[in-house]
């Protein structure tokens, strides 16, 4: 309940932001919640079902491509745009978590990347389409249908974002809840035994993979109208493990967690390479030190704090938490 | 331009291609197999052995030295990181910590590099003594490329040997197959994992110095060598020493042919290849299977 409320709460202080934030930092704090996104559809993967994927750009660069070309190409309203992109991404992901599955592991992750980093070739394989090493310039932020255009302005876009946000963590809530989240933690806790039990666990992997690609390839589908401009990267491997640490550094397993990590990642990542020309410096050893001193991430040290001031030793819930990374 | 000179050209090519690709890779798996860590910073610490190379020969004016140098320089780096952080985190087999603190490490050390030699590529000169070509039918190759055949082929054969005939080597592949019973007989598994990681920084290291004259030491030679030795160790398998040795080279020669064979698909082709392997054997082609 309480939880409910910090979630309702945080939703109308997110709604306020355009009213008080001068312009520049709105375009940052829209992009700091795109990844926010992005980095809660790899948690369905890593933190529920402990499927490590090392080639979520993938789901990204698909989005972000396919709604660049869909808007390129057809005059369509943005909303559309954006669905018909992720549409695509999740038709594309189905063989992609169908091959992927076959394997766990290490093998599972290097699958993942296989894909990622087939997909960043074929952006230069089909330079006439995707423009190559160039990308694609110039992409429309066309207005919605029945003439609603709110969203063409950038405080417009920013709500755009927060409601898809906001929607989508509901969602993965609801899925994570559910029957059908409950045999993916089966399956992360032990595989085998959940098969034992009847579940055909393939299958289900199958499904959070190709969700957990449909909410990333949002991510990127709502980059591209906002950004204007797509470009090969966003399918390489570093894309990957950034969002792979925010997970981590959030706190897998929590959904909340890693959306905040990809918020703070990314603020932290615009301030201070504005600052100081050491940031990657820090980065690094920010990440050596959650590793070392934190490994339940921003959300295990927060919730944490809160427990040991609410909640009465020896309670049930306790231990649950700490339970969340894979 | 005669078809037979122009095959053995581009075999020698993707020979010598192999023994780079090769002295990344085989540190890497090496590395899996002991600690079941994936070694992120690995390209990290090839870089900074082609910098440290860099810098050896500019002060000292002596390739060679820089062969030397180099190593163990990047050694030393990767056993102090390995003493005090990795070494940490063995109690807790958490595939993630690994993960962000190699990451974490690969991300400073490429700050690190820009931090003390500046963006700006550094070439190597080639020393006199490799210096120019020899003719092979009516071909003109290189004969650094050469040397670097030779080098790369002396390293396997060194190591293997090391792996197969030394005690060293025993302990090390005791302790990839079971490394609790291997502590119980009395054997210094914290010792020998510290060893092994400072082995693979110390090859790549050297591979960073060697391949230096090719292509010139520059910032991003780390993230794009990590992936091509990432794919050759789950090709040949990880863990597998021969596997790295196998998977480098038919990585170099789907690179070098695929790129002259498939130029649209150059990139593409060693995904596929991987992809490939990986659909058939999911272990790799010399791994065991998961």
């Amino acid at each position: 309940m309480r939880e409910r409320l910090v979630i309702a709460l945080s939703a109308v202080l997110l709604c306020l932001v355009p009213l008080v934030v001068p312009n520049y930092t709105l375009t940052l704090i829209v992009e700091a919640l795109i990844f926010g996104l992005f980095a809660m559809s790899l948690d369905l993967m890593v933190g529920y079902t402990r499927l490590h994927s090392f080639g979520h750009a993938a789901a990204y660069g698909m989005g972000a491509y396919s709604t660049a070309l869909i808007l390129l190409h057809f005059n369509l309203p943005l909303p559309i745009g954006i669905i018909l992109g992720v549409a695509i991404s999740v038709v594309i992901a189905i063989p992609i978590a169908w091959i992927c599955t076959k394997s766990t592991g290490v093998s599972f992750a290097m699958l993942t990347l296989a894909f990622a980093q087939l997909g960043y070739a074929m952006i230069f394989r089909f330079k006439d389409i995707s423009g190559g090493s160039d990308g694609i310039g110039g992409i429309p932020r066309p207005a919605g249908p029945f003439g609603i255009d709110f969203f063409q302005s950038k405080s417009g876009y920013f709500y755009l974002v927060v409601f898809c946000l906001v929607g989508s963590y509901l969602l993965c809530r609801a899925i994570v809840t559910s029957p059908f989240g409950a045999v993916l933690t089966g399956i992360r806790e032990n595989e085998a035994k959940t098969r034992a039990l009847g579940y055909n666990t393939r299958a289900y992997k199958m499904a959070v993979v190709v969700m957990a690609y449909g909410f990333g390839s949002l991510a990127g589908a709502l980059y591209t109208p906002f950004a204007g401009f797509v470009a090969p990267e966003l399918f390489f491997w570093l894309v990957s493990g950034r969002v792979l640490i925010m997970v981590i550094v959030g706190g897998a397993g929590t959904l909340i967690g890693p959306i905040l990590g990809g918020i703070c990642f990314m603020l932290l990542e615009q301030q201070l390479s504005e600052v100081t020309e050491l940031w990657p410096l820090i980065f690094g050893s920010i990440f050596i030190a959650f590793v070392m001193l934190a490994p339940d991430g921003i959300w295990g040290l927060l919730t944490k704090r809160f427990r040991s001031k609410q909640v009465v030793p020896g309670d049930g819930e306790d231990g649950e938490t700490s339970r969340a990374t894979p | 331009m005669n078809f037979a000179g122009f095959i053995v050209a581009q075999t020698l090519n993707a020979f010598s291609q192999a023994a780079i690709l090769f002295f990344i890779a085989c540190g890497l798996t090496l590395i899996f197999g002991i600690m079941r860590i994936i070694n992120f910073a690995h390209g990290g610490l090839f870089m900074v052995g082609a910098y440290v190379g860099y810098s050896t020969v500019a002060y000292t004016g002596s390739f060679w030295l820089s062969l030397l140098i180099a190593p163990i320089t990047v050694a030393a780096i990767g056993g102090i990181f390995e003493k005090v952080f990795l070494s940490k985190l063995y109690v807790r087999q958490d595939a993630g910590a690994y993960l962000m603190l190699t990451f974490g490490l690969a991300i400073i050390l490429a700050q690190a590099v820009h931090l003390i030699w500046g963006p700006q590529p550094r070439s190597v000169a080639i020393p006199d003594l490799l210096r120019g070509v020899v003719v092979i039918l009516n071909q003109p190759f290189p004969i650094y490329r050469l040397f670097l055949i030779a080098i790369g082929a002396a390293a396997a054969i060194a190591l293997w040997q090391f792996l197969e005939r030394t005690r060293a080597g025993l302990l090390i592949r005791a302790v990839s197959q079971n490394a609790e019973m291997v502590h119980a007989l009395g054997t210094d598994v914290a010792l020998v994992r510290t060893g092994i990681f400072m082995l693979g920084c110390a090859i790549a290291a050297l591979g960073g110095v060697l391949s230096a004259p090719l292509v010139t030491a520059f910032l991003g030679m780390g993230s794009t060598v990590i992936i091509d030795a990432f794919v050759i160790v789950i090709i040949g398998g990880m863990g597998s020493f021969l596997g790295s040795i196998v998977g480098s080279l038919l990585v170099a020669f789907v690179q070098v042919f695929g790129a002259y064979y498939f130029q649209d698909m150059a990139l593409a082709i060693i995904y596929l290849l991987m992809l490939l392997v990986l659909i058939v054997r999911p272990g790799g082609l010399l791994g065991k299977e998961q």
